[in-house]
């Protein structure tokens, strides 16, 4: 059981300040999703959670004690820019990894015999990294963050080149680990992946923290202004209804279309046109936005506001 | 500093059980021993094959020729002839003679020019040779002028031939200097290859962990200088094996090489009893086996751990600034320049190891190294100036090792462009 807690931690490399004044926290049995663009400086907090960097300002800690050497076999990382010892045997690899956290040899060896053969790779004990395709590496390196039983995982993208199968059992995978207590940090850009698994949810960008609290509370925030219609027929109203300003169109496809309703705009108004156009409406749905939408909305909003220059 | 043991540890079993390994430390020493026994061969059989040089004379002194006629023997003979030149040199080019020799009227006075002519101009070697020939008939013919007596003349003859003794403190050791100059230039160029060779295995490692990206798993477990700690001892360690294996081979085969030698010499042919002994049998046929001191392959085990640790040490850091090894070159050109200087002055020192210059780099930690080890091979060093410089050694191993491992902690994170000296110091100073 871990309670991660980072408290208004600042890092500066040069002129950049890479986190700015960063609050943040985990829990046992919850999974924390940390979103934020490319460069928001997710990278740069969980080096400084894994004591890989240290905070010119603020702490973080764990179980209300600061990270240290003593934290870093507690922890399981996984990095977004990760990879292999490219001519070591599999085998050879994870217990090599896993002694460096401390774990027996024997122990490792066993726990490292079980996972393989929990993600279908029994075979691959004595083949060489750089044999195995992408994605075989990935669940080896995957391996190798939980082998050690990591009272915190911080996995960045974690599906990245996995196909659907190995993804959903990765998936699985996770979410037993989190019903298993483990306090679990999910990065990443993927806003699918965040909404299926996480329960809490922090947005970062340029360096700062924009929302935070849990999935379905941040979603209210931004109100039941989304509409979702399924339908057979003409999709021609939603482009219309668009160049009214009446609406914004979030996604478009065949059968479906996603509208954001602006200011005034009543959900009736939306139904009753469509209705005109198409042949049958098979769903119509008023809900809170996709985490995609309110994730656009507030990076946007910071982009525009003036204060974000200086930020940076 | 377990985890540093257990870096080591792996660093080192991974590579010493390595297919490149076990075949490099078994096999150089064969290609060493099949490189030399070839080239002593090649040497034999050159000489052998020196035929004998027929030389024409054209005498115009009437003494010199029939004198010179008398010393003919396998290397050259002399012939007197009367013929003309242009007969002469068609018997040259048509090979008869491998040249003529003219010798004027006031030879023997130093007056006129002598000259050979051949068609292959002749070496330098075949000058001498010749040259020597000439004085020695033309001394003989000046004294006997001089009316010496030929019992005189005989007994002025001196043969000398010179002998060289090393002096030691336990006393005088045959086997003279020239065996040393061997071993010490042997030390040198193996210190110097097995500092480079490990140096770059550790840089490649490093290069390896950071392009694979491996690092930052490993840097979340471990502090980045214990990483770079363990992998310097391990990969160190693996050096040392390789070292003290070739050391101990050494001295088996200087131990053995006088039995074996002795096997394939006749007794009867150097007026030594049959029931002779082996060292007895070796002093008649004038063969020293050097016998190496042990303390040697001590110091040179030492001067190894305190290079490798100082050059691995650089060459961790410069692994930590790049992604390639193509990128690596331009660093690694001003670290390995010390070494280049200590080699190109090796044969200065080991002619006079006790100057100025041979002490002063055998205490500077970037040549010690090499310059330290070649002056112990070929001379007695005082034990004050070697320890002093080992101790320079290490110290400064320790400094340097300190200064890459700032270098390394930030250098193993940053990709991207390769850092200007000023970011270097900007690293250092880093808290």
């Amino acid at each position: 059981m871990a309670v991660l807690s980072v408290d208004a931690v600042t890092k500066r490399y040069d002129t950049v300040t890479a986190v700015d004044n960063v609050s943040l926290g985990a829990k046992p049995g919850r999974i924390l999703g940390l979103l934020g663009p490319n460069g928001a400086g997710k990278t740069s907090t969980i080096r400084m959670i894994t004591y890989i960097t240290v905070p010119d300002e603020g702490t973080v800690s764990l179980d209300g004690t600061a990270v240290g050497p003593w934290s870093q076999s507690l922890i399981g990382y996984l990095p977004e820019e990760r990879g292999l010892y490219t001519k070591m045997k599999v085998g050879e690899q994870l217990e090599y990894l896993a002694a460096l956290r401390g774990v027996p040899p024997a122990q490792a060896h066993q726990q490292a015999r079980t996972w393989l053969e929990r993600l279908g790779a029994e075979d691959w004990w004595d083949k060489k990294a750089d044999e195995l395709s992408k994605g075989m590496q990935q669940k080896v390196q995957f391996i190798a963050t939980v082998l050690h039983e990591p009272a915190l995982l911080i996995l960045d993208e974690p599906f990245t080149g996995l196909d659907p199968i190995n993804a959903e059992l990765l998936k699985e995978i996770i979410l037993e680990l989190k019903d298993a207590g483990r306090t679990i940090l999910f990065a990443s850009h993927r806003m699918e992946q965040v909404e299926q698994l996480c329960d809490d949810v922090c947005l970062i960008s340029q360096g700062q923290v924009l929302l935070s609290g849990g999935l379905r509370e941040v979603k209210q925030r931004f109100g039941k202004n989304t509409v979702t219609i399924d339908f057979v027929g003409d999709s021609s109203f939603a482009q219309s209804l668009a160049d009214q300003e009446l609406v914004r169109i979030l996604s478009h496809s065949h059968q479906q279309v996603q509208l954001r309703l602006l200011e005034g705009t009543s959900e009736r108004h939306v139904l009753e046109t469509a209705l005109q156009h198409v042949e049958t409406i098979t769903r119509f749905e008023l809900d809170e936005p996709p985490l995609q939408e309110v994730f656009v909305q507030v990076v946007g909003e910071q982009a525009q506001s003036p204060t974000s220059t200086a930020s940076q | 500093m377990d985890k540093v043991w257990i870096i080591a540890k792996s660093e080192y079993l991974r590579r010493v059980k390595s297919r490149a390994f076990i075949l490099t430390t078994l096999l150089l020493p064969l290609a060493i021993v099949l490189f030399i026994g070839v080239i002593a061969m090649l040497s034999v059989s050159a000489f052998k094959q020196e035929k004998q040089r027929s030389v024409a004379i054209v005498d115009s002194t009437g003494v010199l020729g029939t004198a010179l006629v008398s010393t003919s023997d396998k290397d050259l003979r002399f012939l007197q002839s009367d013929d003309s030149i242009d007969s002469l040199r068609t018997q040259v080019s048509e090979g008869d003679h491998d040249g003529y020799l003219v010798l004027p009227r006031g030879s023997v006075d130093g007056e006129g020019q002598i000259t050979y002519y051949s068609a292959e101009g002749g070496g330098s070697m075949l000058e001498r040779r010749i040259e020597r020939r000439i004085e020695g008939v033309v001394e003989e013919e000046r004294m006997r002028r001089q009316n010496l007596d030929p019992a005189v003349i005989q007994a002025l003859r001196a043969n000398v031939s010179l002998r060289m003794m090393r002096l030691t403190d336990e006393g005088e050791e045959v086997g003279g200097t020239k065996m040393f100059t061997v071993l010490g230039i042997g030390m040198g160029a193996l210190i110097v290859m097995m500092m480079l060779i490990y140096g770059s295995v550790v840089m490649q490692g490093v290069i390896d962990e950071k392009s694979s990206r491996v690092v930052e798993v490993v840097i979340s477990a471990v502090k980045p200088f214990h990483l770079m700690l363990g992998k310097v001892l391990g990969i160190g360690a693996m050096g040392l094996t390789q070292l003290v294996f070739w050391s101990l081979l050494l001295l088996v085969i200087s131990m053995a090489a006088g039995t074996v030698i002795a096997m394939f010499l006749d007794p009867a042919q150097y007026n030594v009893t049959a029931g002779a002994s082996t060292a007895q049998l070796l002093v008649a046929a004038d063969i020293h086996i050097p016998d190496f001191p042990a303390s040697l392959f001590i110091w040179l085990i030492l001067y190894f751990l305190g290079g490798y640790l100082l050059y691995a040490s650089l060459y961790a850091a410069i692994g930590s600034m790049v992604e390639s090894q193509q990128d690596a070159q331009g660093f690694v050109i001003p670290v390995i320049l010390p070494i280049i200087v200590a080699m190109y002055t090796l044969v200065p020192q080991i002619e006079n190891p006790s100057s100025t210059l041979s002490v002063v780099m055998s205490m500077v930690p970037l040549t010690s190294p090499i310059s330290a080890i070649v002056r112990i091979a070929v001379t007695d060093v005082p034990l004050w100036q070697s320890v002093l410089s080992l101790a320079i050694l290490f110290g400064s191993s320790l400094g340097v090792n300190w200064l890459a491992g700032r270098i390394y902690r930030v250098g193993i994170l940053m990709y991207g462009k390769k850092p200007s000296l000023r970011e270097l110091i900007r690293w250092i100073r880093l808290p």
